[in-house]
């Protein structure tokens, strides 16, 4: 049986616009609470009673999600609407701006070879500016919003896979076959 | 001769390159410059003879391309205190490898966006949160909102409005009027030329009109002293008509 305090916070799940932070539970219940291990019984708790939710730890809070197997249905209700996904040159550009932010757009176009159009990313809210670099002309610099996190299911940029571990799945490819394998898209035709 | 090429979506030249070393398995620390350069120029021709727009980073990749080809094939100078010698293609490399790590991460953000968009928020929409409008806006009163409106009105930038008027009168047409002033009389004041001027345009035109006709010597003007009354006086002509030929 779930506490009071797990009820509560499941009511703040229920009615929080945005993930619900520590901060946000603590001053609604005027205690401070195990927040990661309350949230940890209420998952059990779901998962016990199959019910079609859980709870995402992203964007540093919680947010009460829809489980994955009920996509088919929502996305009838709402017609297949959203499911635009980001372009490969956007997600190429994002990449970068979240590995090596804050970023200008000289820096990105000089690792992508290409000039990259950064305003639908700005558009969409995943990527914000932060400020300007000191020096000749100074540029903007841009890193990524919170809704990047909450985008990607991220809790925080500590998240990102390392580019130490992508470079070590690149060096094995490369040495087993000259990275010889096809999951890239790319047809090796 | 038919040609069966699948024309990729490339992001750029790297990406452009790094489609060939995978294909031909190439070590991307060996890279042999001259088959690459021969391939992408290839590509360019394909991408070219379909009429497809060449973005200028292509052709700036095919000059680096080319520099680096002539500069494997010079000989290369060895400097004495290194043991190292400086390969043309380095800076190719890390540019390739830096790109390659980028391209492989969006990768990763690509199946993050996958897998995220199988979840949905269970929403709430601040829409459902009544406020009590009363408590909302506890001390404003109509005055405060007429002020807020006037202040509103006092920062709207105010529009200015210019008049163009075009002047009817030339030259020509106010030497014709100075003539008519002359009938009956040799000599005339400018004073009395100046109080029948309605505008500072007609004080400019009718000035250039009385320069004109001394030009042609029509009329000659004089002074008797200075800041003193300015005389026009008529004098005889020949034709006195050049004016209106002018």
């Amino acid at each position: 049986m779930l506490s009071q305090t797990h009820k509560v916070v499941q009511a703040l799940l229920f009615s929080a616009e945005e993930p619900l932070t520590v901060e946000q539970v603590e001053r609604c219940l005027e205690e401070t609470v195990d927040l990661g291990r309350i949230i940890t019984e209420i998952n059990n708790y779901f998962a016990e009673e199959e019910l079609p939710i859980w709870i995402q730890k992203v964007a540093k809070g919680y947010r009460l999600m829809t489980r994955e197997e009920y996509e088919p249905w929502i996305r009838r209700l709402y017609q297949n609407q959203g499911n635009v996904k980001l372009s490969k040159s956007a997600l190429e550009t994002l990449s970068i701006v979240a590995y090596k932010q804050p970023i200008t757009r000289s820096e990105i176009d000089a690792i992508r070879g290409v000039s990259s159009y950064l305003k639908s990313l700005l558009e969409k809210n995943l990527i914000e500016i932060k400020g300007r670099q000191e020096g000749p002309g100074r540029p903007l610099l841009y890193g990524t919003s919170s809704h990047f996190l909450e985008y990607f299911g991220l809790d925080s940029l500590q998240d990102l896979p390392k580019l130490k571990e992508i470079e070590e799945i690149m060096n094995v490819e490369i040495e087993e076959e000259g990275g010889g394998d096809d999951n890239n898209g790319n047809t090796a035709e | 001769m038919s040609y069966n090429i699948k024309i990729e979506v490339f992001e750029g030249p790297l990406d452009l390159l790094l489609f060939f070393i995978k294909r031909d398995e190439i070590n991307i620390y060996d890279i042999p410059i001259a088959y690459i350069t021969r391939e992408y120029l290839e590509y360019l021709d394909v991408m070219k003879s379909m009429n497809l727009h060449l973005a200028g980073e292509f052709i700036y990749m095919a000059s680096l391309l080319m520099r680096i080809k002539v500069q494997m094939l010079l000989p290369r100078e060895q400097a004495e205190d290194s043991e190292i010698i400086e390969d043309p293609r380095t800076e190719l490399i890390q540019m390739l490898l830096e790109y390659q790590k980028y391209k492989e991460a969006s990768v990763i953000f690509h199946d993050l966006e996958e897998r995220q968009k199988k979840y949905f928020p269970v929403r709430s929409s601040s829409d459902n949160i009544s406020w009590d409008p009363d408590l909302f806006l506890a001390d404003v009163h109509l005055v405060d909102l007429g002020i807020a409106f006037k202040n509103l009105l006092d920062s709207m930038p105010k529009p200015r409005y210019y008049e163009i008027k075009t002047y009817k009168i030339n030259i020509n047409q106010q030497a014709q009027i100075l003539r008519t002033m002359f009938t009956g009389r040799k000599r005339i004041k400018f004073s009395t030329v100046a109080a029948i001027l309605k505008n500072r345009f007609e004080v400019v035109v009718t000035f250039l009109a009385i320069l004109e006709m001394v030009k042609s010597e029509e009329i000659r003007v004089s002074q008797t002293s200075i800041f003193g009354e300015i005389y026009l006086s008529k004098l005889q002509l020949k034709e006195s008509n050049v004016i209106a030929d002018a």
